[in-house]
């Protein structure tokens, strides 16, 4: 008899007749989960170092029961070895002793608070593992490709009956705690995956050999831990449908379905449909892979196993899931960084409150800190890994209200802008342009996804609109204005003043502004130099490389793209090299002449390059305002690129710090 | 725009030229540090091979990420033969990569080395300096090898510190 755990009744939301597939219910194993919409296991390093939940882990992951709106939220995935080699985070909740129980129970109540089903993850990271020991673990002892991980050491057999006997404790003190569901992760590069790749995998004995003696471990640990799970509690498993090694020789796609298949007999009940591993060379889950990409991966499971499939990486926005489950393709929409981004995101579409979702822009720093062994943090939602601090989180409303001038309408202006409106001041917002947006209007037409950081402007304007804030567009913030004025505080949200060339033909007509270029309000020639090898101007060359042009960058930075994350960063390079454009790292421009430019090295080399524009990317702070402001002895604020040029994630968290303390 | 292209490059030229052998002697000079804290007992060759060792074993990890497996074993070898002759060129040497007949064999000619010149600058013996190449090549190979799945070896046929004009390896799947 199939159970139902929480009742919930979709039919009165409006995005439950927009979506349909997604809130309606679906049996996994003898378990009935309300709707569609699963919380994905992810590493957040809110943990103790030694594997235990702090209050910063359980409310991170309350925010996001909240948001499934009574589907499944999965804790991140434990580790389960007393020596540590599983350990993939610093930061990662443990599961080798009962004494981790007490723990894992807080996380099990805190969803079953917000009447969502209780997933855990067991995850043993394999090769890329043991964060804080010499040598991580794997089938084989086959060199790493990141030096980041550590060496690997190959597993004895009595290692793997090891391994298997405490995936099966940790599954017992995790059905103590209160969970109603199992997940075994066995994806982008930890140990069941290592154990299924003949990448990682050259054994001789049984563990090895053909895809079925490579899934043999795997096998085992489903059967193994079906056992403790018994027939109500269902057992997942997240698997690769496309391990994207074939460069180092990996698994082909067709064997990999072959691991759905074997799965299914062993006993899971339902399956998670990845693609690729962090030691592949193909871009998955960044801003560059078109949303959907994936879903091909989707229906070809569905093809091959009968269980409940889910699937996570690039499904955005609710239309793809909900029209793959339509189709039949996909059973559950799965969900990570979108709800890192905004926790309550399911919970929106569910309201018909689509234009409130503050949508992720696959930027990827959320992994890139993990690695780094940090903190999670968003790039774009500054409450992140901050739920348990309700003063920052939610902050009260102001003591004292006040009259807000906000000069400048970008992220960070909007930002701050709605929060001090919500917390009961009078806003006023001032924008020299006759839209909202700032430089995010431009740096939204360069290629590889980047109008997705617009979504952030969209969101930030319908909140702004909801609690009243006042736009002036088309109105320039002036001494004159402040002084006729006089609001209690003002914010200087401007954004950067763009750099001089600090050589000879600096002020030629050949040199333009990166914003007059993406806005199409200059034309430049077939040869362009790009001056600034940060990412305005990794952007701007690549719209341009894009229409056929050629271009050169040159950057004062020894390496270019030192502002974007490295989990991103690679990506870039590679499109910079595959466009043919030219970098000069560790150079400046020395003289602009006509139909060409000076070059010198750090180290006073001089070299010309031929080029019809010069495009000006560099950026400096703005304090135009700043000294008449306080010549008045208003409150003055100065935040984003005004402050020091940087980049969106650093106008949003500016404007959001302001904004809560004014 | 006033540019003088051959005073530019010359002096490009003679700084390459010095960071080369600045290379060179930051070797020998870690070599004598490393005599000198080893004591009189110590074995230099034995030394000098340790040495050879791990920086093979460095650079071999250093390849991983750029070969590609994905152009077939043919030019992965290529490409395997060419980054093994770049790090000596990088150096000052002057080395050529060439296919004969077997695809799965290629020569690697040092038709000039910086390498013993140092070698004899810190009164080394010429065995010391041929082994010590030998090693550094070797133990690139032992981690590409094992993230291949393949095996290769590398053989020295003719040597410039025996006084035979050039090295000359042979590259070859086993």
């Amino acid at each position: 008899m199939a159970k139902l755990l929480f009742e919930w009744d979709y039919s009165s939301y409006p995005g439950a007749k927009k979506y349909p597939h997604l809130f309606k219910p679906i049996q996994i194993g003898n378990l009935i989960i309300p709707n569609r919409i699963k919380y994905a296991a992810t590493e957040e390093n809110l943990n103790s170092h030694d594997g235990f939940i702090t209050d910063a882990g359980v409310a991170y992951l309350r925010e996001r029961a909240k948001g499934v709106v009574g589907g499944i939220c999965t804790m991140q995935g434990v580790y389960m070895d007393k020596n540590r080699q599983g350990q993939g985070y610093v930061g990662q909740a443990a599961a080798w002793d009962d004494k981790f129980i007490p723990g894992l129970k807080r996380l099990a109540d805190a969803i079953h608070a917000e009447r969502a089903l209780a997933g855990c993850q067991l995850m043993h990271c394999g090769r890329v593992g043991a964060v804080d020991v010499q040598y991580c673990q794997g089938p084989s002892a086959v060199p790493q490709r990141l030096r980041i991980f550590r060496p690997v050491q190959e597993m004895t057999k009595e290692d793997i009956k090891q391994c298997i006997r405490e995936h099966a404790e940790a599954t017992r003190r995790a059905l103590e705690a209160g969970f109603d569901i199992i997940e075994i992760s066995g994806i982008v590069g930890y140990l069941l995956s290592n154990f299924i790749s003949p990448y990682t995998n050259r054994r001789t004995d049984e563990y090895g050999g053909d895809i079925r003696g490579r899934m043999r471990f795997g096998v085992e640990l489903i059967q193994e831990v079906k056992k403790l799970c018994g027939k109500d509690v269902p057992l997942g498993i997240r698997l690769c449908a496309e391990e994207l090694l074939e460069d180092v020789r990996g698994s082909k796609p067709e064997e990999s379905m072959i691991t759905y298949q074997i799965a299914e007999e062993a006993g899971i009940d339902f399956i998670s449909v990845t693609a690729g591993w962090q030691e592949s060379i193909v871009p998955v889950i960044s801003r560059d892979v078109p949303m959907g990409s994936w879903l091909h991966l989707a229906k070809r499971a569905k093809e091959h196993v009968k269980v409940p499939t889910s699937m996570a990486y690039r499904l955005f926005k609710p239309d793809l899931p909900n029209k793959a489950i339509g189709e039949g393709h996909l059973d559950i929409w799965e969900m990570c960084r979108p709800m890192i981004a905004d926790p309550q995101m399911p919970k929106k579409v569910l309201e018909g409150r689509e234009e409130d979702i503050r949508h992720c822009v696959a930027c990827n720093l959320c992994l890139a800190r993990l690695f780094r062994d940090a903190p999670m943090t968003c790039y774009i939602n500054p409450i992140c890994a901050h739920e348990s601090d309700p003063k920052y989180a939610s902050p009260p409303p102001a003591e004292e209200k006040k009259n807000i001038m906000i000069v400048g309408a970008g992220p960070a202006g909007l930002e701050c802008a709605y929060m001090a409106a919500r917390r009961g001041h009078e806003v006023h917002v001032y924008e020299k342009r006759k839209e909202i947006g700032g430089t995010i209007i431009e740096a939204s037409k360069a290629p590889y996804g980047d109008e997705e950081l617009f979504n952030c402007i969209n969101y930030q304007k319908a909140q702004c609109e909801k609690v009243g804030v006042t736009f002036h567009l088309g109105k320039e913030a002036t001494e004159e204005l402040i002084k006729n004025e006089m609001p209690d505080s003002v914010v200087l949200a401007t954004g950067p003043v763009y750099s001089k060339i600090r050589g000879k033909g600096f002020d030629r007509e050949n040199v333009v502004n990166t914003l007059d270029v993406l806005s199409d309000k200059a034309k430049v020639g077939e040869r362009v130099v790009v001056w600034g090898n940060r990412k305005p101007g990794i952007g701007v060359a690549l719209y341009l490389a894009k229409q056929k042009k050629k271009v050169t960058i040159v950057g004062k930075d020894k390496s270019a793209g030192f502002d974007i994350n490295p989990s991103f960063k690679w990506r870039y390079m590679i499109y910079l090299a595959q466009n043919g454009v030219t970098v000069y790292n560790d150079c400046d421009i020395e003289e602009v002449g006509d139909g060409e430019v000076m070059i010198k090295t750090y180290d006073g080399y001089r070299f010309p390059v031929k080029c019809d524009n010069v495009i000006v990317t560099e950026r400096e702070a703005n304090d135009t305002l700043k000294n008449a402001i306080q010549k008045e002895g208003i409150e003055l604020f100065i935040i984003g690129d005004a402050l020091v040029p940087r980049n969106l994630s650093s106008a949003v968290h500016d404007g959001y710090r302001i904004g809560i303390r004014i | 725009m006033a540019f003088d292209a051959e005073k530019e490059i010359s002096k490009l030229w003679r700084n390459l030229h010095i960071a080369q052998g600045e290379i060179g002697r930051t070797w020998f000079r870690w070599r004598e540090a490393a005599l000198d804290i080893a004591g009189p007992d110590a074995n230099p060759l034995e030394i000098s091979l340790k040495a050879a060792e791990v920086t093979g074993r460095e650079i071999g990890k250093a390849l991983l990420p750029r070969l590609n497996w994905l152009k077939g074993e043919e030019a992965w070898l290529m490409n395997l033969a060419n980054n093994l002759a770049n790090q000596w060129i990088n150096h000052g040497a002057i080395v050529k990569v060439e296919k004969m007949g077997n695809p799965f064999e290629v020569f690697i000619k040092w038709e000039r080395c910086p390498w013993p010149t140092f070698a004899k600058e810190y009164g080394v013996k010429m065995q010391e300096d041929l082994l010590g190449c030998d090693r550094i090549l070797q133990s690139i190979l032992s981690d590409v090898n094992i993230f291949f799945n393949v095996n290769y070896k590398i053989e020295t046929l003719k040597a410039i510190p025996r006084g035979e004009g050039m090295c000359l390896r042979r590259l070859y799947k086993v």
